[in-house]
């Protein structure tokens, strides 16, 4: 979702005027949530339930008229049982959501609005960064607000740069230094051509560990504005997508992904000296012991570009205690529990004075995420997301990324018309 | 269509048969009978008839869990039919269940026949096959996991010392399969050598004996007098056999990282997609009662070949 500042800023525009005629016909009394008790559902390992919950304790200290039980999911029964809650008039009052996943519950109509809430109390969105909240701004309201952001960029080895005596990576670095040097940091020690060290790793199974990032470089974007088309057939997308093949199939400076798919990250593993990847493996990297270092990501032929996907926070519609949720939700968002997420160094705060303030000598490189939001694309989302990206993905994975049984090229234009198939239908409903 | 495995009905199939020969069983066995399978005839009537028969209804709509359901009649099974990743996932599951029944059923039944002599320590043997049985399939995921990883995997370590190449077990197309075979083949030993031996341990000892005094070699006592009396324990957990790897999802669903590819993409992975992650409830509903047929069909021929093989003491 390639926008200029001048969009984003005109839609914004247009909710705030929707958002204030609606709050003018819907007149919301200001009373405080009284004896409340709410439902506040997450995905995530248990450093992160713990974290979550400190700030759960945190809420309640200040709100004792409101009670948070806070539930916790892997990934996939997280969807499982919130699918199968908002079915059955059993869904959490508050729960996480995932950016790229958001249109397709909003559009189902399940999740509340929180616009009439945000103009009764006067909360300033200004204070969060401004795509995390724009993510979840639609044409008639605000259902959601960002809880922390995720950004991409690149991780670095320090102590394979020094072993190679190679200066550390930084914003001057392109495309081409990425593939110089990461030929030179790629160590087959004993000749077998199965290298011991990587110059580089990421996950290709999902845009947002690098190839969508990798597509905005090279100018290119991956669906339209109005999501009715994938743009992912422009000569632009094309060699952006190619960028990724050539690390791994031409230039041979990255395993190809089967080879660590079970075994996960070897960047975590130090068996690479470089990784694109998330701001969320932060605490991860450093419990491996890795001597890490963080930078931009290099350069593209378009410029610079990275992509920023906002975990949001949504009312379910069906919640009997909406003010209470509001407040939790407004609780999370807001400086001191913004303070207090970053703790893990998992999350990027989405609040701008925490941002700007405690986050950015939170610990060495975060800075560079922090930077890195000037410059950043929201991942896309869209109903249908999963379906698109399955399909997708099913095609690159084992035609491009696995095997270079095609090129991009080819790859794109085979699996172009199904996934416009997709859009059009989710479109249709 | 839950069938319940356990060791306890295989008995019943295997020896209640040889005392009800000629009549059925007794009335009063009657009765018992009807209240030993009380307990799970009320639990399917109560918790499973109605959901299935909703699915039936579901199945006739287009729902997305989330918004009212909309009426299309059959158009989920047209829209089926012409969805190749349908087609995909139905011919997986057809390579899965034509390779992993007859394997699982030989194995067991060589393992059966080598764990049914009065040895000491028998018992933690026969105990040692059965436990891949009662372990997560998650866990037994992460051990095969490991044993298939491309990089320091025990299997490519231990082919590597015959000189065979490393291989991709799980990712690489040709294998995705077999390997998933390999692993739920393992996985469900333990029920089938369980009846199998149960089945061996009700054959008169007589019938030997008798052999023996003909003359009889093992080949000849085996094809002769085991196989022939065991077919009961054969047909039963052939049908268990049959029903569970049309079902297949777990072994799919740990051992594909992140995802199934169209190498090992199966019937239940795709309607569980369908279902919760493609918001097509109606689609994935259909494709449960495709499934469904499919295999009120194979049980209905398979039951009608059973007066040809099986025979009851």
């Amino acid at each position: 979702m390639r926008q200029s500042p001048g969009a984003r800023r005109a839609r914004t525009a247009t909710a705030v005027v929707l958002g204030t005629a609606l709050a003018g016909s819907l007149a919301i009394a200001p009373v405080a949530a009284q004896g409340a008790e709410i439902e506040y559902a997450i995905w995530g390992d248990p450093a992160e339930l713990t974290n979550q919950i400190a700030l759960v304790d945190a809420f309640m200290a200040k709100h004792s008229d409101i009670k948070v039980n806070v539930s916790v999911s892997d990934w996939d029964a997280y969807w499982d049982k919130l699918q199968t809650g908002l079915a059955g008039g059993a869904a959490p009052d508050v729960f996480a959501m995932d950016g790229p996943l958001f249109p397709d519950y909003q559009s189902r109509d399940v999740l509340l609005d929180l616009q009439p809430y945000i103009e009764r109390d006067s909360f300033d969105l200004t204070a969060l960064a401004d795509a995390g909240v724009q993510h979840f701004t639609t044409a008639d309201g605000q259902y959601g607000l960002p809880r922390d952001l995720n950004v991409v960029a690149l991780y670095y080895n320090k102590a394979m740069f020094d072993a190679a005596g190679i200066p550390y990576p930084d914003d001057t670095w392109d495309w081409a230094k990425l593939v110089e040097v990461g030929k030179q940091l790629t160590i087959d020690q004993d000749g077998d051509g199965l290298p011991e060290q990587w110059g580089f790793y990421t996950e290709t199974t999902d845009m947002e560990n690098y190839w969508s990032s990798l597509v905005w470089q090279a100018g290119g974007d991956i669906v339209s504005e109005d999501r009715t088309q994938t743009l992912l057939g422009s000569d632009q997308a094309v060699l952006g997508l190619q960028q990724l093949q050539d690390l791994i199939h031409t230039h041979k400076i990255m395993p190809t992904p089967d080879l660590f798919v079970e075994t996960g990250d070897a960047f975590e593993q130090g068996m690479a000296a470089m990784e694109s990847n998330g701001s969320w493996l932060v605490p991860t990297h450093l419990a491996a012991g890795i001597d890490l270092g963080i930078a931009h990501l290099p350069a593209g032929p378009a410029g610079k570009a990275t992509s920023i996907n906002p975990t949001g926070l949504v009312v379910a519609k069906s919640t009997k205690a909406p003010d209470a949720a509001w407040e939790f939700v407004k609780y999370i968002v807001g400086p001191e529990a913004q303070t207090q997420l970053m703790q893990l160094k998992a999350a990027v705060p989405v609040d701008k004075s925490v941002l700007a303030g405690a986050y950015s000598t939170a610990f060495p490189g975060s800075d560079v995420f922090a930077s890195s939001i000037d410059f950043a694309h929201l991942k896309p989302s869209f109903r249908g997301y999963t379906e698109w990206t399955t399909r997708l993905q099913e095609e690159l994975d084992a035609n491009m990324f696995n095997a270079p049984n095609k090129t991009a090229r080819e790859a794109i234009d085979s699996v172009l018309p199904e996934l416009d198939a997709i859009l059009a239908q989710n479109a249709a409903q | 269509m839950t069938v319940t495995r356990s060791p306890a009905v295989a008995d019943a199939a295997a020896g209640t048969r040889a005392r009800s020969r000629g009549g059925g069983p007794l009335a009063s066995e009657r009765k018992w009978a009807w209240l030993f399978l009380a307990p799970t005839l009320i639990g399917l009537a109560v918790l499973s008839a109605g959901p299935i028969m909703a699915t039936l209804g579901i199945s006739l709509t287009q729902w997305d869990l989330l918004t009212p359901a909309t009426w299309v009649g059959v158009g989920n099974f047209g829209d089926l039919l012409a969805n190749d990743r349908f087609w995909t996932a139905l011919r997986n599951t057809a390579y899965y269940t034509i390779v992993s029944v007859p394997l699982g059923m030989v194995l067991a039944l060589a393992i059966a026949l080598g764990l049914d002599k009065a040895i000491r320590g028998i018992a933690w043997i026969r105990t040692m096959y059965f436990l891949p049985l009662v372990t997560s399939s998650v866990a037994v995921g992460l051990v095969w996991l490991w044993i298939y990883a491309p990089q320091g995997g025990l299997l490519n370590e231990v082919l590597w010392w015959f000189g065979i190449p490393p291989q991709r077990w799980v990712s690489d197309p040709f294998w995705a399969m077999p390997a998933i075979i390999a692993m739920s083949v393992w996985q469900g030993l333990g029920v089938n050598i369980i009846i199998f031996l149960a089945g061996l341990q009700s054959i008169p000892r007589e019938y030997y004996d008798a052999a023996d005094v003909d003359g009889a070699g093992r080949w000849s006592r085996l094809r002769r007098i085991t196989l022939p009396l065991l077919t009961p324990s054969i047909f039963f957990t052939g049908i268990l056999s049959l029903i569970g790897s049309l079902q297949v999802f777990d072994q799919v669903y740990v051992l594909s990282r992140p995802r199934p590819t169209e190498a090992n993409l199966t019937l239940v992975y795709f309607i569980y997609e369908e279902g919760f992650r493609f918001f097509r409830m109606g689609s994935a509903s259909a494709a449960a009662w495709i499934l469904f047929l499919i295999a009120a069909a194979l049980t209905i021929v398979y039951f009608r070949s059973q007066r040809r093989w099986v025979h009851y003491q």
